[in-house]
């Protein structure tokens, strides 16, 4: 009797977490594994003549994403995934590395510069950009009076718009983590390899380069997985012509209501951003979890 | 040298353009928002005509109310729950930890339109519930969660726990610790989080656009449906408050931590 009370007791210290892990365990486990769940058991069935869901397994929904408007729309997605990504790399190290640098006492001014527009309503935002790219914004009502162009050019509703927008919206989540690496940056590094004679380009490419490559998987893993995902820049910037593979989730869950098809698209987009999030630990290390952590 | 005329012309040019970038169409709307121009679009003198009727639609006025209530909620809930989660991931080593962490950090790795739509199938097709306060609340709490346990989680890992011990040594229950000890220690934290969360609910569009259903017009949602109108100088006016908004936040964040 005594032992089976000592058990119970060894037993409930070993659950000891369990009240603080408890609650959000069950609530992870409610509203964001079972709805993952309920989306790859709905992309595996089909939709019958009438609209009514056809409860028996098939893959076809995965296979017609190789076929026609829906690969290209997919391979798009991609395609401007990889695109905006690069753009804000090349955009957003130099930015990060000149704030930390060279940022000095102003250097908490700047980056919250550059985080507080994230931090905005992102909707507002694209609207606000909107305006101004649009056939009569402001960009081509200048272009116009300054006679640099006779008619409006168009910038809405084109595959450039769209990037545009996404760069836009998405290049502080590149910068911030770039810049906490640069931040973290040894100084003394930089001069070694600059009294060793390395040139500027051999000292980006052997020290600062490796040494932020944590900050830079990071903040490649944010952009890449919210750009893959995107669906409000390009329904507002892109048109009808220019489709992301979120604008065609949206399209089946709520307009059309054919949830095998959304949500065969919804679970190819999410196991790309999972690979592409495994991939980034795998070849960043435990640096970049810390840096997302 | 060349490494100097880099860094001293290239970088700070390529910087300011990319402010002027990132800055010049907010700035730009919040200019229009004070234009007597009757899409917003063009300067036309100066007035406050938006402003006033912005505050007499009676739909802007629910909206607002609606987002509130939402945002409220979900500071509230997702902080404690952070802190609880936060708490036991810290304090304890069990199995599954890392497997939990990952879990609770999926939500922001998936793109939201998969997390709205996931759970906008969850909610209609498995659980039955009707879409509308409950299933927003549930959904922000949800990317919200993630959020709050690492702010947290961060100041744990910096604080001092030798004076919770000496607490509980000194012969104080657990409640009486966590009252005088725990709670004042990660207090900065708790804000922090709760700094951070508040906007996000605030301003959060894709997610709650998914799991809004008909009824639940919070700002960002009636913003949208305003858009079909095109430009009016009344989401101009909204959008500045929306920009305003999170640099009062954000700088009432940085003040708060920059005293501890």
């Amino acid at each position: 009797m005594a032992g089976l009370r000592q058990r119970v007791a060894r037993l409930l210290m070993k659950q000891a977490h369990l009240p603080y892990v408890g609650p959000v365990a069950l609530w992870t486990f409610l509203f964001v594994i079972a709805p993952l769940g309920i989306i790859l058991y709905f992309s595996l069935l089909s939709v019958g003549p009438l609209g009514q869901i056809v409860p028996s397994l098939t893959l076809r929904n995965y296979l017609g994403l190789f076929e026609g408007a829906y690969a290209v729309i997919l391979l798009r997605s991609l395609a401007f995934a990889f695109g905006t990504n690069v753009i804000c790399l090349l955009i957003g190290f130099p930015l990060a590395y000149w704030i930390a640098r060279c940022g000095g006492r102003w250097k908490t001014t700047l980056i919250f510069l550059v985080i507080i527009p994230s931090w905005t309503c992102y909707l507002i935002r694209l609207y606000a950009l909107k305006t101004i790219i649009g056939h009569t914004g402001l960009i081509n009502s200048i272009l116009l009076s300054s006679n640099l162009i006779s008619s409006p050019i168009d910038i809405l509703y084109t595959p450039f718009a769209v990037m545009l927008g996404i760069v836009y919206s998405w290049l502080p989540f590149m910068v911030l983590p770039i810049y906490a690496a640069v931040e973290s940056l040894d100084a003394t590094l930089l001069e070694a390899s600059e009294d060793l004679g390395a040139t500027p380009f051999q000292r980006l490419i052997t020290v600062t380069l490796p040494l932020t490559k944590g900050g830079i998987f990071a903040g490649t893993i944010f952009v890449f997985i919210i750009a893959l995902g995107e669906w409000l820049v390009p329904l507002l910037l892109g048109g009808a012509k220019v489709m992301m593979a979120g604008n065609l989730v949206e399209h089946y869950f709520i307009r059309v209501g054919n949830i095998p098809a959304g949500s065969a698209i919804a679970a190819t987009i999410t196991a790309i951003a999972l690979l592409v999030v495994y991939l980034g630990i795998k070849l960043g290390g435990q640096e970049v979890l810390e840096r997302v952590t | 040298m060349n490494v100097s005329s880099m860094t001293n012309k290239i970088l700070p040019t390529l910087s300011t353009l990319v402010y002027i970038f990132l800055w010049a169409p907010a700035i730009i709307l919040v200019i229009f928002s004070f234009s007597n121009n009757r899409f917003g679009i063009k300067w036309e003198g100066f007035t406050l005509q938006w402003y006033f009727d912005v505050a007499n639609t009676p739909a802007v006025r629910d909206a607002l109310i609606k987002s509130l209530i939402i945002a409220s909620v979900t500071v509230i809930v997702a902080t404690i729950a952070g802190a609880v989660i936060a708490y036991g991931l810290y304090k304890y080593r069990f199995r599954g930890r890392g497997l939990l962490r990952s879990a609770i950090l999926l939500p922001m790795v998936m793109p939201s339109v998969v997390t709205g739509g996931a759970l906008l199938i969850f909610f209609t097709r498995a659980l039955h519930i009707p879409l509308g306060y409950l299933s927003v609340i549930i959904a922000h709490i949800t990317f919200s969660i993630p959020l709050a346990m690492f702010v947290i989680l961060g100041r744990m890992q910096r604080i001092d726990w030798s004076l919770e011990e000496a607490s509980m040594d000194l012969g104080a229950d657990i409640l009486t610790t966590l009252r005088k000890i725990t709670v004042p220690l990660l207090l900065p934290a708790l804000i922090a989080s709760a700094a951070l969360i508040f906007p996000w609910s605030f301003d959060d569009f894709i997610i709650t656009y998914f799991v809004a259903g008909v009824g639940t017009t919070t700002l960002p949602i009636y913003i949208f449906s305003q858009l079909r109108f095109g430009a009016t100088p009344v989401i101009n006016t909204i959008g500045t408050i929306f920009i305003v908004l999170p640099i009062v936040g954000l700088l009432l964040m940085h003040f708060l931590q920059k005293k501890k």
